[in-house]
């Protein structure tokens, strides 16, 4: 209640001070009726860094890294994977932005595999935002959670010592693992870890099992029940984009003497 | 058949390192020097590759007109590509067949094989252009490309032999200064091992190979070189050791000259393999003398090192299904690690088996 009174209050303020403030209230991506689900399944966190980058210039850099879903396992094209997606959503949520969307996406990989690819990665595409898939393939490979926490743990000091922002991505719902006790046990450790943090964590299993309930004829999974397919990558991407904007847009309420 | 010698020795203490490493938690990994080193087995393997270029150049093709040295070493190339793809598609079938046997489709997503089994069509182009790689098996892909610049080396070699290690590294920094790499079709990546990063440390090895020039020099100044190199290889335990590298965002641009990058093959690590071969060189005599029975077994590893590479590869994989189903225990370990040795001597053993066989026969009167 006071944080939605916050928001708020902060949209109103923001309203009218500046041009790019402006963008604030209407700046939205719509989700498709195939890919409607509830809000609260994706709690806002403030993007503060990508906020700033976005003030001092009109790009907006963008890390992709994960294993399939990211580089798109089940898509039907390139075009069709989630980062490919998400690009095109931004570019019209966030007008006049330019979106540079880099997809480092390795399928199979697990969470420590890819902390170390991030470091270099993160140094040489220099993004203002990392968007992170990860906890599948660990829960299945039955890395202990509490090794995966402490490696993402470590990741998110470092790019918040960096001033990179990050969006967490957590693991697909598909019927095939839902009962899973490793898989349960990484979701929760990445929303601990994700809550720990304070970083935005789109619930993508939760998401997905909202929709599969509301619309159980609706198939978002490929033939092998474990990867997405089209329409699966399409409501990932929008519920990311949605996050993403909706974290850009989000400032914890400041002062106006403190300044912008 | 080569007498064991220092060469082939290494090579195949190279090969069998590259089997332990490429079965991640594998117990018997601790042992290997890439845990107190900045490089590894494949910086050996691939200067090792360009030091035994130079000797096949310098000795069985050295009378060769230039079109007939090009047309050997583009031959070597294609015998490396085909290795590679076949070693590709036992690779598919082991990660296919272990999905089915032990009901797992993520197994399918292992090493980058998702797309293949998934989005066929693009991915199999990508197979045979080599632009698709799967993870632990892209070595061979780097060694095809650099084969297949042999017959350049070659020729800057007989035409103009000073220009060789200058262009070599001009290649190698503008690469790093650029950050230019090949890119990975139909998954948007860029090639794990980058071929003209790596060039750099076929060209040392196929400089050090020779007899005169930068190898001539280093022979005459061994000793100090190995004590310039002690800090070096010092230094470079401890950092492995301690699991440090500069952070990648804080080091000045080009940022790839200054971190421990193995794709992009950093400084820091072509210095450190350089510094192992100064202080390793010509340990072999003294280890045949301790232990002639491993300097053997070694030394026929190295002497078939493809063959021996392709069934270490395949049997790496399989080490790691099998340690993903039984879980990896000091048992298990032990297993792989005693098949995968044992396995690779016999491939070793029955190719010179093979080659002394056909011999006789090649040179017996053709029948009417």
């Amino acid at each position: 209640m006071a944080r939605a009174l916050c928001r708020a209050l902060v949209l109103c303020a923001a309203a009218g001070l500046s041009p790019a403030n402006a963008l604030a209230q209407d700046a939205d991506v719509p989700l498709s009726p195939q890919c409607d689900a509830p809000a609260a399944l994706v709690p806002l966190e403030p993007l503060e860094n990508a906020a700033s980058s976005l003030q001092r210039g009109r790009v907006l850099r963008i890390l992709a890294i994960g294993s399939s879903s990211t580089s798109g396992v089940g898509a039907s094209s390139r075009a069709k994977s989630y980062p490919a997606q998400i690009s095109g959503l931004l570019l019209q949520a966030l007008r006049g932005v330019n979106v540079e969307i880099t997809n480092r996406g390795v399928s199979g990989e697990v969470a420590k595999t890819a902390a170390e690819r991030l470091k270099s990665e993160v140094a040489l595409v220099k993004p203002d935002l990392v968007i992170w898939q990860l906890g599948t393939n660990d829960a299945l490979a039955r890395v202990p959670p509490a090794e995966v926490e402490e490696t993402v743990s470590t990741t998110l000091d470092w790019l918040k010592e960096n001033r990179v922002d990050i969006v967490l991505v957590g693991p697909q719902y598909t019927t095939r693992y839902a009962r899973d006790p490793n898989y349960t046990a990484m979701r929760e450790a990445l929303r601990n870890v994700a809550a720990a943090h304070k970083v935005l964590y789109v619930r993508r299993f939760d998401a997905m099992q909202a929709i599969a309930h509301a619309r159980a004829s609706q198939e978002m999974m490929a033939s092998d029940n474990f990867h997405l397919n089209d329409l699966g990558y399409q409501c990932m991407a929008e519920h990311i984009a949605r996050a993403v904007v909706g974290g850009i847009f989000l400032r914890k309420f400041k002062p106006w003497s403190a300044g912008p | 058949m080569r007498k064991p010698n220092e060469i082939d020795f290494w090579r195949g203490f190279a090969l069998v390192t590259i089997f332990v490493n490429h079965v991640p938690g594998l117990w018997f990994e601790r042992f290997t020097f890439r845990n107190l080193s900045l490089s590894d087995s494949a910086e050996l393997f691939v200067l090792l590759a360009g030091w035994s270029l130079r000797m096949v150049v310098d000795t069985q093709d050295a009378g060769l007109p230039i079109w007939r040295l090009v047309l050997r070493l583009g031959g070597r190339a294609v015998t490396i590509y085909a290795a590679q793809i076949l070693i590709t598609m036992v690779a598919l079938a082991l990660i296919a067949g272990a999905s089915i046997l032990f009901d797992s489709p993520v197994v399918l997503d292992w090493h980058n094989a998702g797309p293949v089994f998934v989005n066929p069509v693009e991915a199999h182009v990508g197979l045979v252009a080599l632009t698709h790689q799967l993870g632990y098996f892209n070595i061979l892909p780097l060694y095809v490309v650099l084969m297949f610049g042999a017959p350049l080396i070659g020729l800057v070699y007989r035409v103009a032999r000073p220009a060789l290690l200058p262009i070599s590294l001009t290649v190698y920094f503008t690469t790093l200064a650029l950050g230019v790499n090949l890119p990975t079709w139909p998954v948007e990546g860029r090639w794990f091992l980058n071929p003209f990063a790596w060039q750099l440390i076929f060209v040392l090895g196929f400089e050090l190979g020779g007899r005169d020039g930068i190898a001539r020099w280093a022979q005459g100044h061994r000793m100090a070189l190995r004590w310039l190199a002690a800090p070096i290889v010092l230094a470079g335990a401890w950092a492995a050791l301690t699991h440090w590298s500069p952070d990648p965002i804080d080091v000045p641009d080009p940022k790839l000259i200054f971190m421990f990058d193995k794709t992009f093959l950093s400084p820091a690590r072509v210095i450190h393999v350089l510094a192992l071969v100064a202080t390793f060189a010509g340990a072999f005599a003294v280890l045949a003398g301790w232990l002639p029975r491993l300097a053997r077994y070694f030394s026929m590893l190295g002497r078939n090192s493809l063959n021996v590479f392709c069934v270490g590869s395949v049997l790496s994989l399989a080490g790691q299904l099998l340690r993903f189903q039984l879980g990896g225990s000091l048992g298990i370990d032990a297993i792989v690690l005693l098949v995968g040795l044992f396995c690779m001597g016999v491939t070793a053993w029955v190719s010179e088996w093979r080659a002394r066989s056909a011999a006789p026969l090649s040179s017996a009167p053709q029948q009417a």
